[in-house]
């Protein structure tokens, strides 16, 4: 296996969301506009690559028996990293995801990939998996957030698309929305998968 | 017993190297997230109190004000804007524990009059499209120039001066008790807003 494959496996044949069902959590709960999909996005693919990273890199110093726990606290690390830079630098969205950037940390999809992968991988195929993955992850809560953004506040990151007349269908903010717009996009998905 | 002490030893050290991470990102994030706290504070006080020349968030004052259900002390810090020394309104910070998903905080901005300048909502979770319209500038405004003995504070639905928002009538009612009870406040402490004047 080389690391394109392992790279290219997260985006589309086992894409965390449309493919694994995984980390739906923040899929339905923060795409009320691209930015915060987007945001939400890149910091879970960062706080995946990295704990990908440190995983493949003790897989054999980690004993079998309290392999969860450690990886729960190398994850737990990062996210308190990301939470803090976040904070630091980027304060308007961190406002905007709130208590969901402490939530990666139990978002199953991290957990998963190093259970699943970077325990049992050398680095270099641990972080392409873990880019892959992210990238996944991060293309579909921006197309989600976009579509949902798009219909339910008619603008696309921020600038008004259908102008100023347009009566939002307010549904797609609101927590249905995330359902209906999955259900509609993971339909899609498989009749594109059927050709 | 050996291999007890092996696990033990894994996740001890992987417990501390986290930690002295986080300690080193901690340390290097800690100034700008003040810094940013602050900013988002004086951004709220500009907008709620009159134009000022001071810096209303280093003349403030602390009273308790109350207690909360737990029986703990509730304390507010009073934020003094003023403007060549003369007071020109002051801003806190009030909390409606009813709104309808969630505490709603308000800053409210009073003038030394007893009307009220202006109020922002600093955090709220109430339902998008419906509820969160009291975050909009048109809704905000219908509480410029109100005051506790001149105004009827309920919404129109309970016979009061302010109007409720379709669909959302607890929302408005949460921010228009809100309000009130920052009213209340000043009034009840405003000799001590105004006596400690000199504070830096």
């Amino acid at each position: 296996m080389s690391l394109a494959t392992d790279f290219k496996r997260g985006i589309w044949k086992e894409n965390a969301v449309f493919k694994l069902l995984l980390g739906l959590c923040p899929v339905l709960a923060v795409t009320t506009s691209a930015e915060n999909g987007l945001g939400m996005g890149l910091a879970t693919a960062f706080v995946l690559v990295c704990s990908n990273a440190v995983v493949a890199l003790f897989r054999h110093l980690i004993p079998a028996k309290v392999r969860i726990p450690c990886f729960i606290l190398i994850i737990a690390s990062f996210v308190t990293v990301v939470q803090l830079v976040m904070e630091a630098y980027a304060y308007e969205l961190f406002q905007a995801l709130g208590i969901f950037i402490p939530l990666i940390v139990c978002n199953c999809l991290i957990l998963g990939r190093a259970e699943a992968f970077a325990s049992k991988h050398p680095v270099s195929h641990a972080v392409a998996d873990g880019l892959g993955m992210g990238a996944g992850f991060t293309l579909v809560l921006f197309i989600l957030g976009g579509i949902r953004e798009l219909f339910g506040a008619g603008e696309f990151l921020g600038f008004s698309v259908f102008g100023a007349g347009y009566q939002p269908v307010i549904l797609m903010i609101l927590p249905p929305g995330a359902f209906i717009t999955l259900g509609l996009l993971l339909a899609l998905m498989n009749k594109v998968e059927k050709r | 017993m050996k291999e007890f002490a092996r696990l033990l030893i894994a996740l001890t050290l992987i417990a501390a190297i986290s930690g002295g991470i986080l300690a080193a990102v901690e340390s290097v994030t800690r100034e700008p997230i003040a810094e940013q706290r602050r900013l988002q504070m004086l951004r709220a006080l500009s907008a709620v109190l009159p134009a000022f020349d001071n810096s209303p968030d280093s003349d403030t004052l602390t009273i308790t004000t109350g207690s909360d259900r737990q029986g703990r002390e509730v304390e507010t810090v009073f934020y003094r804007g003023r403007n060549e020394e003369q007071l020109v309104g002051t801003a806190f910070r009030v909390v409606a524990p009813d709104g309808y998903s969630g505490n709603i905080a308000v800053m409210v901005g009073i003038r030394p009059d007893h009307r009220v300048h202006a109020i922002e909502i600093l955090t709220h979770a109430e339902t998008p499209g419906l509820g969160d319209k009291i975050n909009e500038p048109w809704y905000k405004a219908l509480f410029v120039d109100k005051a506790l003995d001149r105004n009827d504070w309920r919404v129109k639905k309970d016979g009061g001066d302010f109007d409720q928002l379709t669909g959302a009538t607890i929302s408005a009612r949460a921010v228009v008790g809100a309000v009130r009870t920052g009213l209340e406040l000043y009034r009840e402490h405003e000799d001590k807003i105004i006596a400690q004047g000199d504070n830096p």
